[in-house]
């Protein structure tokens, strides 16, 4: 503790010197700390000063967090001999990380004898906590958006607020996208109209949208300040190459070839006493990838560990821990780690196959190098041949600067549903509730529903006082109520309901998976449980278990004998490849195409200059303006390659449209099968393909229509309702431990979905369920300029006897949906020998 | 008019409706299992707005079987009141009438571990109500399909449905009929009540209602 630069018995006053002197007392203590500070943080203590508001962005930690935190310390005072009120709100997207930003806030204060209290406030603050801070409330409140929100519900938060002066959204660019930015916005709302001078500051990644970023943010407020942190480490992106001189797989299947060379990228980071990141794409991957090190290092066993979001959070907390403290020589993780505070013995970043995104490579490289000076560096791993190409595309859009934006979320009717709840349950007496005018005013200040009709807002207005149109009769709903020109909650029991559930985050239906002693390992989805019997084994955790029997809620495991492996099939593992990264792809496919015999060639393209060559002799690798497409007749039927480079949910929606459409005029069946390059349409009928025929197949007459109808829109539509279902509180997912009483209220979202789609077809939430599953899992907006694209294409046939390199991928992701493992990589390998005689 | 599949089972022989319902020629009686009466209603009683129309839509699925095997009695295999909540008046108002206007029809229930909670259906509905385990012919009438040696047990409580293996990932769920050894399982006559992926034995039967049409899956599903 030093006390020597902040004289706290001083008396301070408001105002500019106090300010002056408090600024020294910074600079002092960066100086004792051996930093100093940097231009953009007196940039952002100079605009917060002056009252202003803005977002600090860049592309990885490099003292945002500090630049926020005291500007705040350095303008509020507070009154002599006392600690400051509430004062500044901290959201940040995770409550894992409440406790890290707890410690950064900190230390500056106790370090300068500052008179602030750090406090915070999310699902895990025990009761005797909130007790505490119920009679007194720290003056920095750290929470997560679900917290604030349920605060915001309570009789007593704004008299608990009315010295606020702040609110900084850390990790904006983790919310910005999704609904819980919109939860944010809302609050924001709420909060600027109890206090108009309200500042409000965001910590975001560099993103491709920053200034739409902080617009969001700001709702109607004007003149935010987008102040870049710049920061002193350089990032690097490379790709680890094979050591060896054998043949690189031309399609990923289970992609160790580069097993041996990540293992010696361990050893040598950690002989200089540094550990490894390995980052890879899906959960089932990270699993294998872990047994496949300890398989080939069992001496590893206990220096390496796993981390991803279905794992127990004590697992998780012990080996971010064992992170931290530089125990472990290895974590294989998920985007788990992708968030949070830094991990300083983090000297090695690799990345495991696609990176998919420029922005997310970034944000993992940023994992590595913390210390000042030092290089943050990621590295990617190839899994086969194309990825070689990603990875060079990665480097060059990174140096480019292309990196993607996450696009706000706009007029999300299941988030009004349930905030219209929420705000009806706020106040007290004669404040309770909330009065018509004055509430759509306020959410229209939000930028999500700055647009909002008042036809919707009246709808969802209805939907929870009388039900909407089709409740019009029906006594026995209520939920909000109208007295007085004011809608409020009066039934205790739906209050209560209402802020259990207050949220946007929905995971899929999990089971708890625990051993027969009830130790538990973490979670999977429900949908994968259902598909095992009694002695099945599975890996998990890192460990090989066999399902005992099921029970309630919960799969009961142990330790299996049995060799044969399951491995989880867990969902979002099919993230598309950005539209930033595809088009790099065509640029780096574009120099290829150009190279000459002897040109020099950046190290990635050399390893698989035998796949160009065997491309080129048997097709052609088409230019930038050239649409290729390969047809190829073998035992199996009829197959078109096309290679859009659009990334899979594109091509997905491509490849249903294109079989739909081709199936209207020839009277054959289509099977389909996309990866991130292209799609393959597979008939088991000839048909004949004319170049009439493939204009018609690009046409944008009646796009939405078709491609709704090809993909079976109704069926998706109703996998996603589960979400919105959720948020708009159509889904009572009971209360913790509350037993049995509550099943007879629980019904799953497809079957509520079933009863609006029969009996309240025009319900608009049903509608926003097929938006979304456009927007999300279809990417409408870009399959049409693709297709656009497509149209102004020269188009290049190539009749083949056999698949291309280009169209190998796909034909072993074809197949790898029927055949069982071992004969498939058998029939891999003697495929690529067939392919190699040609080159 | 649908069609109803002819099956035999105990020694006797069965009409399968494809409204999901048993029908029993020589007792003319049809069997009904997990209505779940008044369920939306409930829900809305708790703040979820959901649309009505499934009561009424549910008792004119009831009269298309009736009218189809042309019974005289119908006996309810449990869960025929959701809950107490389940009791709001517009259901019941509808059921009433419903009711008042068959007054020829002989109504039993089965009491299952809802209708136990909910408690037994207004007198004036008159409906006979009993225990599990009554036996008619070579039956024992049961909501929880548990063999019983008395006799072949006709059942509901876990609204069954089988998942039958399409081309690659494109699997079917549907709600199913399932004859076992001792015990037979009604699929939930009720719409909005989920279902429960069931894995038939060997030998077992198993039927699925689709298109209007009652189809015999035994042979479809490979385990």
């Amino acid at each position: 503790m030093n006390d020597r630069f902040l004289p706290i018995e001083t008396p301070i006053s408001t105002g500019n010197s106090s300010q002056n002197v408090l600024e020294s007392a910074v600079d002092a203590w960066f100086l004792q700390n051996g930093w100093s500070v940097f231009d953009f943080q007196r940039e952002v203590w100079a605009a917060y000063a002056r009252g202003g508001s803005g977002l600090i962005h860049s592309a990885t930690g490099s003292g945002k967090t500090l630049a926020a935190w005291l500007a705040a310390v350095i303008a509020h005072t507070g009154r002599p001999g006392e600690t400051l009120p509430l004062t500044v709100l901290w959201i940040t997207p995770m409550r894992a990380l409440a406790q890290d930003t707890r410690l950064a806030l900190e230390k500056p204060i106790r370090d300068m004898n500052l008179p602030w209290t750090v406090g915070s406030r999310t699902g895990d603050t025990t009761s005797a906590e909130r007790a505490r801070q119920a009679k007194r409330m720290p003056s920095v409140l750290i929470t997560t958006p679900e917290s604030l929100s349920l605060m915001l519900t309570q009789a007593d938060a704004r008299e608990q607020l009315r010295h606020l002066q702040c609110v900084v959204v850390d990790e904006w660019h983790e919310m910005i996208g999704n609904k819980r930015g919109v939860q944010v916005e809302l609050a924001l709302a709420r909060l600027r109209r109890w206090r108009p001078q309200l500042r409000s500051w965001g910590l975001s990644a560099t993103l491709g949208n920053i200034s739409e970023a902080m617009a969001v943010m700001m709702g109607t407020v004007d003149g935010g300040h987008i102040i870049e942190g710049v920061c002193d480490r350089k990032i690097v992106i490379d790709t680890l190459l094979p050591s060896g001189a054998e043949p690189f797989p031309w399609a990923g299947h289970l992609g160790f070839t580069m097993l041996g060379e990540v293992c010696d990228e361990i050893e040598a980071t950690a002989k200089v006493g540094g550990s490894t990141l390995v980052f890879t794409n899906t959960r089932s991957q990270a699993e294998l990838w872990y047994q496949a090190l300890l398989a080939a290092k069992p001496d590893w066993a206990g220096a390496i560990a796993l981390h991803h979001g279905s794992l127990d959070r004590d697992v998780r907390s012990y080996v971010e821990a064992g992170l931290k403290s530089g125990m472990l020589m290895a974590v294989i993780a998920t985007s788990s780690l992708d968030l949070g505070v830094d991990f300083s013995p983090v000297a090695r970043v690799l990345q495991i196959g696609s990176p998919k995104g420029v922005a997310r490579l970034l944000q993992r490289a940023g994992r590595s190098g913390h210390a000042p000076g030092q290089v943050s560096r990621v590295t990617c791993v190839p899994t086969h041949a194309f990825e070689f190409v990603e990875s060079l595309a990665a480097q060059r859009a990174a140096s480019a600067g292309k990196i993607e934006a996450r696009r706000p979320v706009t007029i999300p009717l299941d988030v009004l549903v349930q905030h219209l709840v929420t705000v009806a349950l706020a106040g007290k007496d004669d404040t309770k509730g909330f009065e018509y005018q004055a509430l759509l005013d306020e959410i229209r200040s939000t930028h999500a529903f700055a647009e909002l009709a008042e036809t919707d807002f009246d709808w969802a207005l209805d939907f929870v006082t009388r039900g909407g149109k089709a409740l019009h009769a029906y006594a026995e709903y209520r939920k909000v109520e109208q007295r007085d020109g004011r809608y409020l909650v009066e039934d205790a029991a739906i209050a209560r309901r209402h802020r259990m559930a207050i949220g946007t985050i929905v995971s899929d239906a999990s089971m708890d998976i625990r051993y027969m002693n009830g130790a538990r390992l973490g979670h999977v989805e429900e949908s994968f449980v259902a598909r095992l019997s009694p002695g099945d084994a599975f890996t998990f955790a890192g460990k090989t278990l066999e399902l005992i029997r099921v029970r309630e809620m919960t799969a009961y495991v142990k330790p299996a004998k049995k060799i044969k492996n399951l491995v989880p099939q867990w969902a979002g593992g099919k993230m598309p490849l950005s539209t930033q990264l595809a088009d790099s792809v065509r640029d780096v496919l574009e120099d290829i195409r150009q190279s000459r015999a002897g040109d020099a060639v950046p190290p990635e393209i050399a390893v698989i200059e035998r796949l160009f060559r065997v491309q080129r002799a048997m097709s052609r690798i088409p230019s930038r303006d050239e649409l290729l497409i390969e047809q190829i007749e073998t035992r199996e039927g009829y197959h078109l390659y096309f290679y859009p480079f659009a990334g899979r949910h594109v091509h997905t929606g491509l490849a249903a449209l294109f079989g739909f459409r081709l199936g209207q005029l020839t009277p054959a069946t289509f099977s389909f099968t996309v990866n991130d390059y292209g799609f393959e349409l597979l008939s088991e009928t000839p048909f004949v393909l004319s170049r009439r025929l493939l204009e018609g197949l690009f046409s944008s007459d009646e796009l939405l229509a078709s491609v709704l109808q090809s993909l079976n829109a109704a069926e998706l539509s109703k996998r996603h309702f589960r979400e919105i279902a959720r948020v708009a509180g159509l889904i009572f997912t009971g209360f913790p431990g509350a037993g049995k009483s509550n099943k007879q209220l629980q019904a799953t979202s497809g079957l509520i979905f079933d009863v609006f789609a029969q009996w309240d077809r025009d319900n608009p939430l049903l509608a926003q369920s097929t938006r979304e599953v456009l927007e999300r899992e279809l990417e409408f907006q870009r399959l049409e300029s693709v297709l656009e694209a497509m149209r102004k294409q020269r188009l290049t046939i190539i009749r083949s006897d056999r698949p291309t390199p280009f169209a190998f991928p796909l034909m072993v992701a074809r197949l790898r949906e029927k055949l069982s493992t071992e004969s498939l990589s058998d029939r891999i390998a003697r495929m690529q020998a067939v392919f190699e005689k040609v080159a | 008019m649908h069609s109803m599949l002819p099956i035999e089972v105990a020694g006797e022989s069965l009409l399968l409706h494809p409204e999901k319902a048993v029908y029993w020629p020589r007792e003319s009686t049809l069997f009904v299992a997990d209505i779940h009466f008044g369920k939306v209603a409930a829900f809305r009683a708790a703040g979820l707005p959901l649309p009505p129309g499934s009561t009424s839509a549910a008792l004119d699925r009831l009269d298309r079987a009736v009218a189809d095997a042309a019974a005289q009695r119908i006996v309810f295999l449990g869960d025929f009141l959701h809950n107490r909540d389940a009791r709001a008046k517009q259901t019941f108002t509808c059921f009433a009438r419903w009711r008042s206007e068959r007054a020829a029809l002989d109504i039993t229930l089965v009491r299952g571990n809802h209708d136990a909670k909910a408690g037994d259906p207004p007198g004036d509905w008159r409906i006979d109500c009993m225990d599990e385990g009554e036996l008619v012919g070579p039956f024992c009438l049961a909501h929880h399909p548990e063999p019983d040696r008395r006799g072949y047990v006709l059942a509901g409580h876990i609204h069954p449905a089988i998942r039958l293996q399409g081309r690659a990932s494109d699997g079917l769920r549907l709600p199913c009929f399932w004859f076992g050894q001792s015990v037979a399982v009604l699929p939930a006559f009720g719409e909005f009540t989920g279902t429960y992926t069931v894995k038939p034995k060997a030998g077992d039967r198993v039927f699925v209602t689709a298109d209007g049409r009652v189809v015999e899956v035994s042979g479809l599903i490979g385990r």
